[in-house]
């Protein structure tokens, strides 16, 4: 879809699914590294426990369908080579602190000057001017800025992140949808587009019902373990099960067809099939209405019912019967989920050490232009010659 | 040209409900696109029926979680089982260059609007069905919300203190996930048609979308058998790295040291304590080994001050920390003020609030909602008249018929 454009990719550990979006999508994406390599080569988790660059499964993850080529560019010649890429390219994506591209002479005034169409993404933690703008920043600290930790957590605890950082993930991809909009935005006036985004602002998104709740009924949402916070009701969804954990959210539906199984365990007496009109018991308990059933006798049979059954039987006895119970998947779990092996959604992948490991697949599935991956994670500089020549090699 | 917005001209159906399919039809409404929103009264959108309400009074025209994702959009209440309101959605099909669809899969088919139907209304189409687990394979009538796919991903188990039962990302985590792959798919596709005049149908399961996420963990798996977990705010090679205790109520500032110059700078900002000194934290690595009494001193430390002391303190060092922020304390935060983050829109039911604002912003124009969601059936003689065009007996017709409702 995208294969007419190219996109040069300056980030480092903090933007690389962004150009890995586009280049899933289709665009040409040449990754510049520093000569010593991407922040991300140094992140693990490494293949073997090998902290080397060409090993972190880090790097491995966000740099598909990318040339890879290296560029010193604290040298004129780094610069150089860099605008003159920028000539022949339709959008960069940095990920530098504001103003550290424009002091090397790379900033959007002198790419738009090299290419006067030149679509140039620019990612920091807060965006590039305003009162925080120099602040320094990490995964936890945004996902504290941003709002969302206050969300997570047990109450009696301090509140908590998504131990697996999220929140250079979230903004990368939205990145790569500034870049798409501002491509938009270029074919109406034909001039360059600068786009701004702001780690904080992004992860304030991650809030949903919660972002702007104070402003509407004069409380803040505050975290309260695991549970569902539906306006004021608090509903436990979070069930420990005979090998784990499932999530069970007690909607209409899922009451409806779950009675009989309650009824059929003895959990619940059979008068309760007939007793409430289970389709709509939740929007009546959400909107304030009467309901036969408590919240917390229908959360209590719930947790009984589910305790003696493992992830994978609830699962299955669910799908087979139309009610939704989710487990708590382990990663291994995710990789044994017969819902993605049957849709083909693994991609054997070839590791650094001659082995291979299954990554995941394409995110959408289009039936004109599907999308693929063409290549693999390049080596550091491993395009050197082919995309820089010989001369600029280094 | 220079306030251009960047969608101006693009015809939008959203079908959709809930989270995923709405956010990315107003992330292109919100930047000049036209967008129908329809809804059904007899399904009426969950998020209509959950709060935040105005005040605190239930009514479906008074939930802002419905209206922070329904900005820029018309709206229209059509009745998809009467034939005279499928008549009306063939319409809109006809009308559109996007049509997008969030139901359980299968769902448009049985209605009688199915890719087949809307290609054959309308050759150059792109439609998007967007579901948890995708359109085919043995989960796909999987019908749930972003916390089911939250779990199945495994964005759960990763969340949470290890010695606890899984507490999981805030609410619907994969509605935060998917909605910014999908747009800029549906973004491509639409380049694409642009470009060549061709439409088609887009299958995304949201599920594989936001396994991207947890994608190094997932093969760590494959290639170590190492199982992620969830670990409360610890970090595999940082410390301190943890959320503290401060002055007030339940008042939190998060401290993230991620190298020697920041470990000494922040022992500087402390005015150098004793303990601080200690040979056993000198090193990342025994810092790490002994987090839970680094953590006990740093918080005698950071409950002496309020969080925006803590933060205050540390920035002026550059060390990466940060206010555990609610929903109040980001109304006030002068960093999304400086941004022009909040836009407060005129809602036909609940007056002006504020709505949640661009995450991006491209410079020359006013990037933000362009005005408040719709109430239920706000827009639907003008959707039928101005959109449509609709004459005056057929829209009779229509609302008399139930059509419109």
């Amino acid at each position: 879809m995208l294969s007419p454009y190219t996109v040069l990719d300056l980030t480092d550990d903090r933007g690389e699914l962004a150009s890995m979006v586009l280049g899933d999508l289709g665009a040409d994406v040449i990754k510049i590294e520093p000569p010593e390599g991407s922040t991300s080569r140094r992140t693990g988790p490494f293949l073997e426990d090998a902290p080397e660059p060409e090993r972190s499964l880090h790097f491995f993850a966000y740099n598909r369908n990318k040339h890879g080529v290296t560029l010193d560019l604290r040298e004129e010649g780094g610069r150089r080579a860099l605008l003159r890429l920028a000539q022949k390219a339709d959008s960069i994506i940095e990920s530098a602190r504001p103003g550290e591209m424009a002091a090397m002479g790379l900033g959007f005034e002198a790419l738009r000057k090299a290419n006067p169409r030149i679509i140039y993404v620019a990612i920091t933690p807060y965006g590039q001017d305003g009162p925080y703008a120099e602040f320094a920043a990490s995964d936890l600290t945004l996902a504290a800025m941003g709002g969302p930790m206050s969300l997570q957590g047990d109450p009696e605890r301090p509140p908590v992140r998504v131990t697996v950082p999220q929140v250079w993930s979230h903004v990368s991809v939205e990145a790569a949808v500034g870049a798409l909009t501002a491509h938009a935005r270029m074919l109406k006036t034909g001039e360059a587009q600068f786009v701004d985004i702001s780690a904080q602002t992004v992860m304030v998104w991650t809030m949903l019902n919660a972002m702007v709740a104070h402003a509407i009924h004069g409380a803040d949402t505050n975290r309260n373990g695991p549970v569902l916070q539906m306006g004021s009701l608090n509903v436990p969804v979070i069930n420990e099960c005979a090998d784990g954990y499932v999530l069970v959210f007690g909607t209409g539906p899922v009451l409806a067809k779950m009675m009989p199984w309650l009824v059929g365990d003895g959990i619940v007496p059979p008068e309760w099939i007939d007793g409430e009109e289970w389709q709509t018991w939740d929007v009546r308990l959400f909107s304030q209405q009467p309901i036969r059933y408590s919240l917390e006798e229908v959360t209590e049979a719930i947790r009984r019912y589910v305790r003696p059954y493992t992830k994978r039987d609830l699962l299955e006895r669910g799908l087979r019967e139309g009610v939704t119970i989710a487990p708590v998947s382990t990663m291994e779990d995710v990789a044994r989920f017969r819902q993605l092996e049957e849709r083909g959604y693994w991609l054997q992948a070839p590791l650094s050490n001659g082995g291979q490991a299954p990554v995941p697949g394409v995110f959408a599935r289009l039936t004109k232009t599907p999308m693929s991956v063409r290549r693999w994670p390049p080596k550091l500089g491993e395009h050197n010659l082919e995309i820089l020549g010989a001369q600029e090699q280094r | 040209m220079s306030d251009a917005l960047p969608f101006d001209g693009l015809k939008v159906a959203d079908f959709s409900w809930i989270g995923v399919g709405p956010i990315t039809a107003k992330a292109l409404g919100d930047h000049g696109a036209t967008v129908v929103r329809v809804e059904s009264e007899s399904s009426i959108d969950r998020l209509r029926v959950v709060g935040p309400f105005k005040d605190g009074v239930a009514g479906i025209d008074r939930s802002q979680f419905f209206a922070d994702f329904n900005s820029s959009k018309l709206g229209v209440t059509l009745d998809l089982k009467n034939p005279a309101g499928r008549e009306i959605a063939y319409r809109l099909i006809a009308w559109s260059d996007l049509y997008i669809e969030s139901f359980t899969a299968g769902t448009m088919d049985e209605l009688g609007i199915g890719y087949d139907t809307a290609r054959s209304l309308n050759p150059g189409i792109i439609m998007v069905s967007t579901c948890l687990m995708g359109q085919t394979g043995p989960a796909a009538a999987f019908a749930g919300y972003g916390y089911h796919a939250g779990a199945v991903a495994g964005f759960y188990e990763v969340t949470g203190w290890p010695d606890l039962p899984p507490d999981g990302p805030w609410m619907a985590y994969t509605d935060t996930v998917a909605p910014r792959f999908l747009t800029a798919t549906v973004m491509a596709a639409l380049d694409h048609r642009r470009r060549t005049g061709e439409g088609q149908y887009i299958d995304a399961a949201q599920i594989e979308m936001a396994l991207h996420f947890l994608a190094p963990q997932i093969i760590d798996f494959s290639v170590s058998g190492r199982l992620a977990t969830r670990n409360g705010n610890r970090s595999d090679s940082a410390a301190p790295h943890a959320v503290y205790p401060c002055k007030g109520e339940d008042q939190w500032c998060a401290i993230a040291v991620e190298s020697e110059a920041q470990w000494k700078a922040l022992r500087q900002a402390m005015g150098g304590p004793a303990w601080s000194e200690n040979s056993k934290f000198q090193a990342a690595s025994g810092r790490l080994e002994n987090q839970d009494e680094l953590d006990r001193d740093m918080s005698s430390w950071t409950k002496t001050m309020t969080p925006q002391e803590v933060l205050q303190r540390l920035q002026s060092v550059g060390v990466p920390s940060g206010v555990v922020q609610r929903s109040s304390d980001l109304l006030q935060d002068p960093q999304l003020a400086h941004r022009g983050f909040h836009r407060y829109l005129e809602h036909g039911e609940m007056g002006v609030v504020p709505y949640a604002g661009h995450q991006f912003r491209i410079a020359g124009y006013d990037n933000g909602p362009r005005w408040a969601s719709p109430t239920l059936g706000q827009h639907n003689e003008a959707v039928l008249r101005e959109v449509l065009g609709m004459s005056e007996d057929d829209i009779t017709e229509a609302v008399v018929s139930g059509a419109v409702s």
